[in-house]
């Protein structure tokens, strides 16, 4: 490369380094921003391969980790035994105990975590928890898990074991381990993996193009339940947060996972290994967390209720019986929520609007026309309230009267919610029609002869449905 | 249905095909009869500069390869093909023997055929082949995707297609990679959808044979310079699951394909240029608006005459689309056109826009109102230029020239893509290339001399895919990308802590995406967003309401388009910009209407810091090239009125400098040259920038790029290269001539307005012979009497003699 090149290569603004929050420069200047390297971090250049930063050791001692070595190379391994998964974390919660480690899984609580599961996931001695420590979030190729920590029951207590690459040549070693470790235990059990952590690792997999993505018999993940159960409560459904709020515990200091990419890049550029440490047991706390927090999610799933419940994981389990089609358990979760009498408002009219959806599909219409009486308001919830009650009183109790004092209740819900603005335009234009279109048929109907308007309804289908199209076929060849 | 299936349909008349009332000498008779009906009114000559009549042309067939399929065979038989023509027959035996080509035919040549069949009677070949296409826009490759779907369903879908792109929604994405033999895509999803992400698609790199790439000629520049660097990446990941496809490339008319798809895919690359598609009758005129002020060189505005033209071929009842350059003449010639065309009573409007901007539906509405003849006009963007069927025209009319030789036969095949005959008139705007064509039409309709050029190992643009490679596959020691020295590249982002060594390879050591910040279309990333915040009281639009985003312009043009008080034009809506916030990068505009528009008065440096190689010519001057420090800063702007181009006010300007490292290429007058001329300083000095004005309006024709993709500047010839002497003066806009100082020996510079350069200087030298040859050309055959923006610029900033001078000059140098 001749020198002039060199010249120009070293003004190419394409090298700078990536703004980190510090304002973008006056110009675009090559020239005037020049290279903006790390002085620190450069120093000589490093010998050929494979070179393992000089603080690997020292963070061998310090973590009393050791080399594990295979056929592809070596890394780092560390093991611990947790007597119990809140061993030496501040809680403010009686102790879980030691979760799942002894019994199998009830079978009503698997059949919602996963129906149709293999075998092996009714016994928590197959589970092995995971979760990776990795360069980046946004995936993709150049994305690496350079920690990985797995986890499963042993001995009354839980085993944590981590690994990592001191290098990004130690990768396929590390892979390697992990790949003999799943061979173990067949059910992996992961928190936000199936989108993250487990595509990730096979993206590292394939990268080998030795070695084959190992295939667990079953992929149990928990940041669903999870978001049902506590979302509505807790807000945020970050593992940090739930171990907080829903098992007590207080991490203490822990590093944020923002910090650490750079903290492994810092690393790996030859800086000191300490702040790696504190990465380790965030990912141990992580994995203990999901053990503690799989768990609870399978106590508070069982039909036979060992722990308690409040109203909101009430509400959650009930959507998640509704989801898996158990109507009848969803309808009693739902009634147990709404008894606890601790949702807010919003919730609420949202569980009442199944519940009686679900009552009016048993035909219980007397159960379902209490809930539609309780929730009308300018609401969504509450708008179908009206519509769903007008219904009845139309087509089941023949009270036509009645079913258009319903209607015009609803137009004048519905103007109000317009001038306050909680509804959108399109939204209450549609439904303005519906319930117009409605009281014309009403009062047309009012107004005739009893025979003629026996011949009509007979000429119609029997019944409305909520909402669907049928309706608004029915509808058409009525009018 | 594309190109080669209709043309096939109509050759053999199957039934069902419309039999069109026109009959084809009908339709250049009454084309001929509506031109002598506007020429009339001038004197013909001047006014109809060229009329070319292009007699039908016969097919030549070859017969269907023995080797094709038997079922592909069929399901052609079914679509009217029984036999190929012959570029398509070549093209078939090429991809047999494995050789990387590259197709140059025109519009409604029967492109499509030519990947097609091979890549199709591979997958039938073999289940497992996978074939990858690429097309420059998305319209295109939904274009392809009906193509393709119809062979698909003709052939018991026993294979996939599927398009791959922003559009495609991310649950079916798996499908896409899982069950699609072939991909179509673009340019940008493969660099930041489907490299980066490529271990999702295994299986197709496991067994890519082929990867098709369309109108290849659209790949130059900037653009060309970045897709040559997704190939190289794409080679890498092709070879890392070892796969080494095949190219098929098919391009427009240009002067280089083979050297273009050499470039751009760093093989060796046979090229086929017969073309053996019929080709209907066709008459091509070009249309100059009549002169109306001689001494200033303005015409007739050619959107009235546009207007007039389409008018009396629409009258004519002849089917006609209009193409417009910008979505704002698209509307003014629409309002124009229909209030001459209204809709009969209870019937549809007949004239229609179409253009980026309307919705889907209504374009489909369109399409299809065109091919059943109920819409009896158009008027277009560049939407309507490629792929989009909709059918055949009788006439289309171009308000300018779109830019290329190749962009305007393009528009032109509109009309007539089938077997009727047609017309295509280009009326000429007074821009120089314009009135270069108009008045050239032997450069036009001769050999293109049009070269598309890129420039893969632009370093600003290879570090940033040297990046993303690194984040796809580690880089290794032992590869090669183009002709840097990758591993000192790699040192050196390992250096800015982008790369760590490891393993003697370089790894990817950041959290961020690399692709993500990389646009395709532009050398950097670093742009302005233009904020809109009209009815706000605030100018920083941050304590009311919302300010809307309205736009964006990179770094590089800025400065000259939204500094303080400019008028900013976007879709053909006026702002004024308010304030410009250089460190956030924000530019706050308030809506107006004003009848004039901004031109940034910038004074521009350069110092050259590398010679690459120079000669001595005639003159006595020098030509060269190399590399050169462009230093320049917009110092004040002229308010300029609309339609007379008077100048109506000026203001100043204090804005940072702007400094470039880019290469250039230039001429340096001798003294001798100078002083042999029989013209006072100031004429002189005139001349020379006239000169260079009309030098970089060819260049741009030369090098089909954009005006704003070259800059120029003129500067007293350096002492030595890297010698650091003062920084040379400069500016080509200088409005207050008496200001100027005399040049000595001038260096004319025409350099890339890309950080890096972009690979036009190395050309321009070379053909530095025909660009002096050209550029007087442009201007002896300007008709008007001192110069004008058709050829050395406005009288009104330069010396009545500046034409008279330019000439000289020229003749000196023996162009």
């Amino acid at each position: 490369m001749s020198d002039t090149t060199l010249d120009r290569f070293s003004r190419v603004k394409a090298l700078q380094r990536p703004p980190n929050g510090t304002p973008p420069r006056a110009t675009s200047s090559m020239a005037a921003k020049a290279f903006d390297i790390r002085e620190s971090a450069v120093g000589v250049p490093r010998g050929f391969s494979p070179n393992i930063p000089e603080g690997a050791e020292r963070l061998a001692e310090l973590l009393g980790a050791a080399a594990l070595r295979n056929e592809f190379g070596e890394h780092l391994a560390l093991r611990k035994w947790f007597s119990d998964v809140a061993d030496r974390v501040k809680t403010d919660c009686s102790p879980l105990g030691h979760g799942l480690a002894d019994e199998s899984v009830d079978a009503s609580a698997l059949g919602l975590l996963m129906p149709d599961a293999p075998r092996e996931v009714a016994d928590p001695r197959q589970w092995l928890f995971l979760d990776t420590e990795t360069t980046g979030i946004m995936g993709g190729s150049g994305t690496y898990a350079f920690m990985v920590g797995i986890a499963w029951w042993d001995a009354g207590g839980l085993e944590v074991e981590q690994f990592f690459m001191r290098d990004h040549s130690e990768e396929h070693a590390l892979l390697l381990t992990l790949a003999e470790r799943m061979a173990e235990r067949h059910v992996l059990v992961t928190f936000n993996g199936k989108s993250f952590d487990w595509p990730l690792l096979e993206t590292r997999y394939r990268m080998t193009r030795t070695l084959r993505p190992p295939a667990p018999r079953a992929h149990l993940d928990f940041l669903h339940p999870a978001r049902n159960l506590w979302r509505l409560r807790i807000g945020s459904v970050r593992l940090q947060e739930l171990e907080r709020h829903v098992l007590g515990w207080n991490r203490g200091a822990d590093v944020a996972s923002e910090f650490i990419p750079e903290i492994y890049f810092d690393f790996l550029r030859g800086g000191s290994p300490e702040p790696l440490v504190p990465i380790f047991l965030h990912n141990q706390m992580d994995l203990r967390g999901l053990a503690a927090l799989s768990s609870r999610i399978v106590a508070l799933l069982s039909e036979t209720e060992r722990a308690g419940r409040d109203g909101f994981e009430l509400f959650g389990l009930s959507r998640i019986c509704e989801r898996r089609g158990e109507a009848k358990r969803a309808r009693k979760h739902f009634e147990q929520a709404l008894a606890a009498d601790e949702l807010p408002p919003g919730t609420d009219r949202v569980a009442r609007r199944s519940l009686a959806r679900m009552a009016k599909r048993e035909g219980d219409f007397s159960r379902a026309r209490d809930l539609w009486e309780g929730m009308l308001g300018s609401s969504q919830e509450g708008l179908e309230a009206y519509e769903q009650l007008a219904i009845y009183y139309e087509r089941h109790i023949r009270e036509p009267q009645r079913a258009a004092s319903i209607s015009r209740d609803a137009l004048s819900e519905l103007q109000r919610a317009r001038r306050l603005g909680t509804i959108a335009r399109g939204a209450c234009q549609k439904l303005r029609e519906r319930f117009e279109h409605r009281l014309a048929r009403l009062e047309r109907k009012a107004g005739r002869l009893p025979l003629e308007s026996i011949l009509v309804e007979s000429s119609a289908p029997a019944r409305e449905s909520d909402r669907t199209g049928k309706e608004r076929t029915s509808r058409a060849r009525i009018g | 249905m594309t190109a080669s299936g209709s043309w096939h349909s109509l050759a053999l008349h199957p039934a069902g095909e419309t039999v069109r009332t026109i009959n084809p000498r009908a339709t250049i008779d009454t084309v001929q009869e509506a031109l002598s009906a506007l020429a009339g009114r001038y004197r013909g000559d001047e006014v109809l500069t060229a009329v070319r009549h292009f007699p039908a042309r016969e097919a030549k067939f070859v017969a269907m390869p023995d080797w094709v399929r038997p079922e592909l065979a069929a399901a052609y038989r079914s679509k009217g093909i029984e036999q190929l023509f012959s570029h398509q027959g070549a093209a078939a035996e090429l991809a047999r023997s494995g050789k990387n080509f590259v197709v140059v035919t025109p519009t409604a040549s029967g492109k499509t055929l030519c990947y097609n069949l091979p890549v199709l009677n591979a997958i039938l070949e073999d289940a497992d082949t996978r074939a990858l296409y690429l097309f420059p826009t998305k319209a295109l490759a939904q274009d392809q995707l009906a193509e393709l779907q119809d062979l698909a369903t003709r052939l018991d879908d026993c294979f996939g297609v599927f398009t791959y792109d922003g559009d495609t929604p991310s649950d079916a994405r798996k499908a896409v990679r899982e069950r699609g033999h072939v991909i179509l895509t673009n340019p940008d999803m493969l660099h930041t959808g489907i490299l980066p992400h490529h271990t999702k698609w295994t299986r197709v790199f496991e067994n890519l044979k082929y990867v098709v790439l369309d109108e290849l000629h659209t790949y130059r520049g900037v653009f060309g310079s970045h897709l040559a660097n997704v190939l190289r990446r794409l080679a890498r990941i092709a070879e890392f699951y070892g796969s080494r496809p095949q190219f098929i490339c098919c391009s427009a008319t240009i002067a280089n394909p083979g050297e273009l798809a050499k470039q751009l895919i760093e093989r060796e690359v046979e090229a086929v240029a017969e073309n053996g598609a019929p080709a209907a009758e066709k008459l091509f005129v070009f249309y100059n608006p009549p002169m109306v002020n001689r001494n200033l060189g303005i015409r007739r505005s050619y959107l009235n005459e546009t207007t007039r033209v389409a008018k009396e071929l629409l009258a004519r009842k002849l089917q006609t689309i209009v193409f417009a350059n910008s979505r704002l003449h698209t509307e003014v010639l629409l309002t124009y056109l229909q209030q001459a065309n209204r809709p009969q009573p209870g019937q549809e409007e007949p004239v229609r826009g179409y253009r980026g901007g309307y919705l889907p539906g209504e374009r489909r509405e369109i399409e299809r109102g065109l091919r059943e003849g109920r819409v009896r006009g158009v008027v277009a963007t560049n939407a309507l230029e490629l792929g989009i069927d909709i059918g055949s025209l009788d006439a289309a009319v171009m308000a300018g020239y779109a830019g290329s030789i190749a962009a305007t036969w393009q528009r032109a095949g509109r009309a007539g893509r089938r077997s009727d005959a047609s017309c295509a008139v280009l009326v000429a705007s007074s821009a120089p290339l314009d009135q270069f064509i108009v008045q050239h039409p032997d450069y036009f309709f001769g050999r293109s001399p049009e070269h598309a050029y890129v420039q893969p190992d632009n370093l600003e643009i290879l570090i940033n895919h040297l990046k993303c490679a690194a984040f796809e596959l580690p880089l290794s020691p032992d590869e090669r990308i183009g002709a840097v020295d990758l591993a000192q590249l790699c040192e050196r982002l390992a250096e800015a802590g982008y790369l760590h060594r490891s393993g003697g390879n370089w790894h990817w050591l950041q959290q961020a995406y690399p692709a993500d910040t990389v646009s395709l279309r532009s050398v950097t990333s670093d742009n302005f967003v233009i904020i809109d915040v009209t009815g706000k009281s605030d100018v920083s639009g941050e304590n009311d309401g919302e300010p809307e985003v309205i736009g964006e312009v990179d770094f590089s043009s800025a400065l000259t388009t939204v500094h303080p008080k400019a008028i900013y034009i976007h879709q053909g809506q006026q702002y004024h910009v308010e304030r410009l916030d250089f460190e956030q990068r924000k530019a706050y505009v308030k809506r107006v209407n004003v009848d004039y528009f901004t031109d940034a008065v910038r004074y521009t440096q350069v110092r050259v810091l590398e010679i690459a190689e120079e000669e001595s010519i005639a003159g006595p001057a020098a030509r060269a090239h190399g590399d050169v420090l462009v230093r320049s800063q917009v110092v004040g702007f002229k308010k300029i009125k609309f339609f007379t181009n008077e100048n109506v006010g000026a203001g100043k300007l204090e804005l940072p400098e702007n400094e470039m490292h880019t290469t250039a290429f230039w001429i340096t007058l001798e003294r001798e040259l100078l002083a042999g001329l029989p013209f006072a300083l100031s004429d002189r000095q005139s001349g020379i920038f006239g000169l260079l004005y009309a030098l970089e309006s060819m260049a741009t024709l030369l090098l089909m790029c954009d005006r704003r993709d070259l800059g120029t500047a003129v500067g007293e010839r350096p002492a030595g290269p890297g010698i650091e002497t003062e920084w040379q003066e400069f500016t080509t806009a200088m409005s207050d001539m008496s200001q100027m100082k005399e040049f000595f020996e001038p260096s004319l510079y025409l350099y890339d307005a890309y950080p890096g350069g972009i690979g036009f200087s190395e050309p321009l030298f070379r053909v530095h012979d025909l660009l002096l040859r050209r550029t007087r050309e442009l201007i002896a055959a300007c008709p008007c009497e001192q110069g004008c923006p058709s050829c050395v610029g406005p009288v009104g900033e330069k010396s009545e003699r500046a034409k008279e001078a330019a000439l000289k000059i020229l003749e000196r140098l023996r162009a």
